[in-house]
């Protein structure tokens, strides 16, 4: 496994009474897309919180970048861009002020800030809301600016809390493509999300977490395979007969647990086979249909969706 | 919160020696105060002679040795506030600081030189030193980043200008109607000396000026801290790099740099007194003193309780209620009571008739005027128009006819709000810090 650039162990956060997070380990690769995932109220925030240095936890440590949160934290934020979960605005800025603002609070000289200013701007493609006033953004457009405003300084990790909550489906797709850039160039996203399909879509990596506690975390792949003991591939014929012929040439197929005959759906006939071996073995088991000139119209394997996973690991505790 | 102690970068490391030098630098002023105070005690016991104590340590001063010792304590506790403004602002990486710094080197030569008092070469040459040392941290320095933010904010489109205007055309409607009221009544007695109808409208003026900074001083800076806060833009500076010194220096640079512009934008509507006569310019630049060291410790009121409380709302009654309490309240009933008492004590025959008693009171009375600007203001220029006095003087008590120093007492208010001033700014820091985890 690559190196890893945020990692905690055993962080407790208490609130008077109230544990928050529960002895908590993370484990974040380098130049993954981690996707923090639970229900509200789970901790994902103060655990943010408690990276960002902007609360100490109760016990237990955390490292971002190698540096420890408890006794490093301006060379934690020095690495580290954050965006809570509320876009906080100043009225009475414009979006290039704004930018500005934030980047001289990271010790960026004047001199280099307008370049730096415009940069960012093409890259969340708001070069021409450059004089608008923040106010008046949209909500999108704001989480954009607030995005451009975490990579002032150039970190090597952000940390977004919710980054697309609140946003309209489009604005949510922008936002998505704009973490995949990120990633592209190099950078550590770890953010957090109840929204499944933001995470199926873009993370390589995924941590659950329940009540103040991490319940399941690992690559994508691995933790598809770890919930999911085979592969699902439903294959569409256009006769009864074919049916039948893929039945007999796949009971006696390598790997193959299992195969079924499902409902016709819109005139269509369905096979589903359970499957337990690699990719090269589904590249098998479609030119062997192939070959046996079966009438197929389609061959798809179902990714088991990231919900059922997570229905599976949760139980729905609240802390 | 518990210190952190993280490794700084080099110039970090720099910078805070700095600040250190200059916090032992404003400790050592305060110490040399006390001494002073100390040893004008011991002479006025009678123990060591005056003489000698102003020959050792105010040598080219020619006035009498009790004045020159005033003078050495007030120089000390000017020097305090400075440094201590300064440690501030180094650690905030203000570049103002550098100029300042070089400044009060030179401010001190030139007290060694022209009253020959001792410490100043010291100040001047640990002042010089740090100067020479910030030379090279010279590009670490800059302008507050936070001030820029909240001056493009306020002065934007035609709030910052209208404000102006209205406070300008307040400020003159209440000088013509001074103006109008004043003639017609001296109309009906048939005098009216121009002079006298100047000093009147400057008063006047100066009056409401007063009246709107007690007011808008607080409001500015209640909401500084508070503000982020509830805006929750806050959670997003501690992120940065931008340390806590910089973030409520560049706060209170904004507020007061406002008020300032407020000030001198109502410095040609005083001098219309001029037109009347009857006000000197020592009176303006005495007013517009008062005036200034007024809203510098009103805003730092407003922004330290900024920083201690959750909401704006509560930061500004607070305030309020704070600079009321302690800046009219309290005087006006201790002076009730210092005056009964001291009607009680010097009448003619009492036992506790004394020399010594009486300059108690007198000096009390001094410290109850520097509490409020408005009896700060009124005394300061009674004593310039009646005596003559800018500055020390001596006062001839009425049981023996022997003499006390005494000052102005617009310079003890000035010493005792920067003081205060000073002291709500670092608590302020502090309070920011803790309040954080």
């Amino acid at each position: 496994m690559s190196e890893l650039i945020i990692q905690t162990k055993n962080l407790v956060k208490k609130f008077g009474k109230f544990t928050a997070v529960n002895g908590l380990s993370l484990e974040v690769p380098a130049g993954s897309i981690y996707g923090f995932v639970g229900p509200n109220g789970a901790g994902k925030t103060t655990t943010m919180r408690m990276l960002t240095t902007l609360t100490r936890p109760t016990t237990g440590e955390a490292w971002v970048n190698g540096h420890s949160v408890l006794e490093e934290p301006r060379a934690v934020r020095k690495s580290i861009g954050y965006m809570p979960d509320e876009f906080g605005v100043y009225d009475d800025m414009r979006v290039w002020e704004y930018l500005d603002f934030f980047a001289a609070c990271y010790d960026i000289p004047e001199a280099e800030r307008k370049r730096l200013i415009d940069d960012l701007l093409q890259l969340v493609d708001l070069t021409h809301r450059r004089d608008d006033m923040v106010d008046k953004l949209s909500r999108g457009m704001k989480q954009r600016l607030s995005l451009a405003r975490t990579l002032a300084h150039d970190p090597s990790v952000l940390i977004l809390d919710e980054p697309a909550s609140g946003l309209d489906p489009r604005a949510r797709v922008e936002i998505r493509e704009l973490l995949v850039e990120l990633a592209k160039m190099g950078k550590t996203i770890f953010f957090s999300t109840h929204i499944l399909a933001d995470v199926s879509e873009i993370c390589t990596h995924i941590g659950i977490v329940e009540a103040g506690q991490m319940i399941a975390q690992g690559s994508m792949d691995d933790m598809r395979a770890q919930l999911q003991p085979h592969r699902e591939i439903t294959v569409t014929l256009l006769t009864q007969e074919a049916v039948e012929a893929v039945k007999t040439l796949m009971s006696g197929f390598e790997g193959v647990a299992n195969v079924a005959e499902l409902e016709p759906k819109g005139g269509r006939f369905r096979v589903r086979i359970d499957y337990t071996g690699g990719d090269e073995g589904v590249a098998a088991i479609s030119q062997k249909l192939h070959s046996a000139n079966v009438a197929i119209l389609g061959f798809t394997e179902e990714t088991k969706d990231l919900e059922a996973m997570f229905m599976r690991v949760t139980k729905g505790i609240v802390s | 919160m518990t210190a952190i102690a993280e490794a700084l970068s080099p110039r970090d490391t720099h910078l805070a020696d700095a600040a250190r030098w200059l916090r032992r630098g404003a400790l050592l002023n305060g110490v040399i105060a006390l001494i002073t105070l100390l040893l004008g005690i011991l002479a006025a016991a009678r123990i060591i002679p005056f003489e000698t104590l102003r020959a050792g340590l105010l040598f080219n001063y020619a006035g009498s040795a009790d004045t020159a010792l005033a003078i050495m304590i007030l120089l000390a506790l000017i020097n305090v506030s400075f440094m201590l403004v300064l440690t501030v602002g180094v650690l905030a990486r203000e570049i103002w600081t550098f100029p300042v710094l070089w400044l009060l080197a030179v401010a001190n030569i030139g007290l060694l030189f022209a009253l020959g008092w001792l410490v100043a070469g010291l100040n001047a040459v640990l002042c010089a030193w740090l100067g020479v040392r910030l030379v090279r941290e010279l590009s670490s320095l800059r302008v507050n980043p936070v001030m820029i933010k909240e001056l493009r904010g306020r002065m934007r489109g035609v709030r910052a200008f209208a404000v102006i205007t209205v406070y300008l055309g307040l400020m003159s409607g209440f000088a013509a109607l001074i103006y109008l009221v004043y003639a017609a009544g001296n109309r009906a007695s048939g005098s009216a000396a121009a002079g006298e109808i100047g000093r009147v409208l400057f008063l006047g003026i100066v009056g409401i000026e007063l009246l709107l900074i007690i007011f808008i001083a607080p409001a500015f800076t209640a909401g500084a801290i508070t503000g982020e806060r509830e805006r929750q833009t806050y959670d997003l500076l501690r992120t940065t790099l931008l340390s806590t010194p910089s973030f409520v220096i560049g706060k209170l640079e904004s507020a007061l740099g406002y008020i300032l512009l407020l000030l001198l934008a109502a410095i040609p509507l005083q001098s219309i007194a001029f037109l009347f006569g009857g006000v000197t310019e020592a009176e303006l630049v005495l007013s517009f003193i008062i005036l200034t060291v007024t809203a510098v410790a009103l805003g730092t009121v407003g922004i330290y309780f900024s920083s201690t409380l959750a909401r704006t709302l509560n930061a500004s009654v607070r305030a309020y209620s704070a600079i009321l309490a302690v800046m009219f309240v309290a005087p006006v009933v201790l002076g009730v009571v210092l005056r009964l008492f001291s009607n009680l004590f010097s009448n003619q025959g009492s036992l506790l008739f004394s020399p010594v008693m009486e300059t108690v009171f007198k000096y009390a009375d001094l410290l109850l005027t520097s509490i409020n600007p408005i009896a700060t203001g009124l005394t300061s220029q009674q004593l310039l128009i009646n005596q003559n006095v800018l500055g020390f003087y001596q006062f001839t008590l009425a049981s023996n006819g022997s003499t006390i120093p005494l000052v102005a007492p617009w310079i003890s208010f000035a010493v005792l709000y920067l003081a205060l001033s000073a002291a709500l700014i670092v608590f302020t820091i502090r309070s920011t810090r803790e309040t954080e985890l």
